[in-house]
């Protein structure tokens, strides 16, 4: 198969939202020897964003956008080790790391986001719920994330979302990242006060405001 | 128009004539045994050392591991036995104590928890304070349709504490039964059942008659929170009733079907009862089943979906069929996202409607909640409780009797006759028009009725300056600060909340 066709698969893996297509064909582009990075951006990218207009468009919903995404994620942790060790680049729009604070285990809400936002061509580490502060601060400082998505889905773990932040300027890279807050109890209001750069108040309202931070 | 005069709190539960069963006999054995078949197969999350404990000492499969635990279907059945359906939330005196499990019709909270209130002033929404908390439980003391009381809103001035000082808020500003939906951690757990003593003039006395109650929402699907079960028990400990809710969401933490969305739901709260019940048996309990959809454009969660509605229903029976009294309808928050839309009037009827023909013990009900229980409008509860006087007018049926089929004063009325100058025409007209903020008749020429908004806002202005809760004794309420500022300076509280140890 001739790396044209290989893409051309690679994309329709994405769109029949095929996981374990996704990840053979991946398998194979690094058996092939074909960059990794072009790899994502010739093959999975394009199926993504295809899944990403067809939602957008409101011919598929939810569900397809998650499996989608999952497919795609599933692709991309196969490529995404050869690319560090290669040290390529996959074209992405920004990457992120996005978790639930420390002492909360709701996690729904911040999973649609990540989902959204990969769907949307970002590159997100999802660290899971009842993260700690030290946690978000030492990923950052690994990862150097150009935005950081903190969720919180209690009143008595709002205040978490804040500790992040003074988390983050007292290890100084507050600076180098921009701090997208959300979750239930969360409004613009709580956003500015804790010094949050963006609120989403819901998934598709979270990638705007990313997009907009980022100059997207 | 409504009359708004000074008078001690009263409770008044809605019985209706007219019954609704949405699931059959088969239908019910169908979703028990799934859920069961849940419970053995799949298993329940708990992320509690001190809870997986229990169960295994009982003999349920426990994974200490993945804090995961399977239920055998005897377990369920053998412990839901010593379940005890019926019992009293207690007012602070009799006549407000609400008799669930006595077939007296369904009581309604006014609950919450919303972050945001509307300002009364500025009408400007803002983060809720504690003083928010005091005013809406004084507004729920004052409203008959009230039986049960919640901190409404978070008492955002107060940190980590604030579920402590709500539940203060509360006890002083109703004399109505209090329950914490909040209170999701042991420590606090402690401090809030110690106020409910002082007040209540001992343990022994508050077990008699529990004065407060927890309600414990799971993390659907199929996972308990650490702190809320810990607390539970903390409250099972003290003989407090206790509810298990789950918020299983078709399509999202539930199969996007009605029955797997009931079957998930009951399985996540029988989970928490059957703990209860092997840890201190005959434990006052009931369950709440949420069902909800999603947007699927969004992924918005959707309280006032008809699915959600008469689903809601069908847990009605569910619960009634394990022996467990129930609390249904969330819907009172709506899903609108617009302050006093036709939407969320459509939603609250007819789902409180369906509720209460099902014969739901409880339900949330006029608590002034929108935009999906994150904000408080507190004049809304005068919208909440024209709903909840036309349910109640609804479900009375209608009442056939000698008296009411009139022969008499048809016969003398006679044909091309009027009713309307007869003494009995008198008596029962008004009857036939209740109170009403939408009907206010208006000064200003060329309007009919008054903007029902301002007559809302009239009453609840109204209500504040006029009502007077009856207080606590001085020395109670001075034990109740001692109790929430040592719970203020309590490091490891604060250590417990913030998720650390």
């Amino acid at each position: 198969m001739g790396n044209k066709e290989l893409f051309a698969e690679m994309e329709q893996s994405i769109v029949n939202y095929d996981k374990d297509e996704a990840v053979r064909l991946a398998k194979m582009a690094l058996q092939k020897g074909i960059d990794p990075a072009v790899a994502i951006n010739e093959g999975f990218v394009k199926g993504i964003q295809a899944v990403g207009d067809l939602f957008g468009e409101g011919e598929i919903f939810l569900p397809e956008l998650v499996m989608g995404a999952e497919a795609m994620a599933a692709a991309t942790d196969i490529l995404g080790e050869a690319i560090k060790k290669s040290g390529g680049k996959a074209k992405y729009l920004a990457k992120g790391i996005a978790g639930t604070v420390q002492g909360d285990i709701h996690e729904i809400g911040i999973r649609l986001v990540t989902t959204f936002l990969i769907a949307n061509g970002f590159d997100i580490t999802f660290l899971g719920t009842d993260v700690s502060t030290s946690l978000f601060v030492d990923k950052a400082k690994e990862l150097k994330p150009d935005i950081i998505l903190l969720s919180a889905l209690l009143t008595t773990t709002m205040p978490n979302q804040k500790e992040v932040i003074d988390s983050l300027k007292e290890a100084g890279i507050r600076e180098s990242v921009k701090v997208i807050v959300g979750g239930a109890p969360i409004s613009q209001d709580w956003a500015d006060q804790i010094g949050a750069d963006g609120y989403g108040w819901n998934a598709p309202a979270a990638v705007e405001v990313v997009k907009k931070l980022m100059g997207i | 128009m409504i009359k708004l005069e000074e008078r001690r709190a009263s409770i008044q539960p809605i019985k209706s004539k007219l019954k609704l069963s949405t699931l059959d006999d088969e239908e019910i054995k169908k979703i028990n045994q799934a859920a069961r078949d849940i419970l053995e197969e799949v298993g329940v999350f708990f992320p509690s050392e001190k809870a997986l404990k229990i169960f295994a000492d009982a003999k349920a499969r426990v994974d200490f591991d993945k804090k995961l635990v399977k239920i055998p279907g005897h377990m369920v059945t053998e412990y839901l036995k010593k379940a005890s359906g019926r019992y009293t939330l207690a007012g602070r005196r009799p006549e407000l104590d609400a008799k669930i499990g006595s077939n007296e019709g369904t009581y309604f909270y006014c609950s919450g928890e919303a972050p945001n209130v509307v300002d009364l002033e500025t009408g400007a929404r803002r983060r809720a304070v504690k003083s928010d908390v005091e005013n809406m439980a004084k507004i729920a003391d004052y409203f008959p349709i009230v039986s049960l009381v919640w901190p409404t809103v978070s008492s955002g001035d107060k940190g980590e504490t604030a579920p402590i000082h709500g539940v203060e808020a509360c006890f002083n500003s109703t004399e109505k039964h209090v329950q914490t939906e909040s209170v999701m951690d042991e420590i606090s757990a402690k401090y809030t059942i110690e106020m409910a003593s002082v007040i209540a003039g001992g343990r022994d006395k508050l077990r008699e008659r529990p004065i407060y109650s927890l309600l414990l929402c799971g993390v659907a699907p199929l996972s308990q929170d650490k702190g809320g079960i810990e607390s539970a028990l903390v409250f099972a400990e003290a003989g407090l009733p206790i509810g298990f809710m789950s918020m299983p969401t078709m399509g999202l933490t539930a199969p996007p079907y009605q029955a797997a969305d009931l079957a998930i739901g009951l399985a996540e709260v029988l989970s928490g009862c059957v703990l209860i019940q092997i840890a201190y048996p005959g434990t006052p309990l009931f369950i709440s089943i949420m069902p909800a959809i999603i947007d699927p454009r969004s992924g918005d969660y959707f309280f006032g979906s008809s699915f959600s509605q008469i689903t809601s229903t069908a847990a009605v029976q569910l619960a009634h069929s394990n022996g467990l009294p129930i609390t249904t309808q969330f819907s009172f928050g709506g899903s609108a996202f617009k302050l006093n839309s036709w939407q969320m009037g459509i939603e609250n009827v007819y789902g409180h409607l369906l509720s209460v023909m099902a014969g739901a013990d409880m339900s949330f009900g006029p608590s002034g909640m929108i935009e999906a229980v994150t904000l408080l409008d507190m004049a809304r509860i005068l919208f909440d409780r024209e709903i909840f006087q036309a349910i109640d007018i609804i479900t009375k049926g209608v009442e056939v009797s000698d008296r009411t089929l009139a022969f008499d004063m048809i016969r003398e009325v006679g044909p091309r006759g009027m009713f309307l100058g007869q003494k009995r025409t008198a008596e029962e007209l008004p009857k036939l028009w209740p109170p009403s903020i939408l009907f206010e008749k208006s000064k200003v020429v060329g309007e009919k009725y008054r903007n029902a908004e301002e007559v809302a806002r009239e009453a609840i202005d109204w209500v504040l300056k006029n009502h007077h809760p009856a207080p606590l004794d001085e020395k109670v309420q001075q034990e109740l600060r001692r109790i929430v500022a040592a719970a203020d300076r309590d490091e490891n509280l604060k250590r417990e909340l913030k998720g650390r140890k």
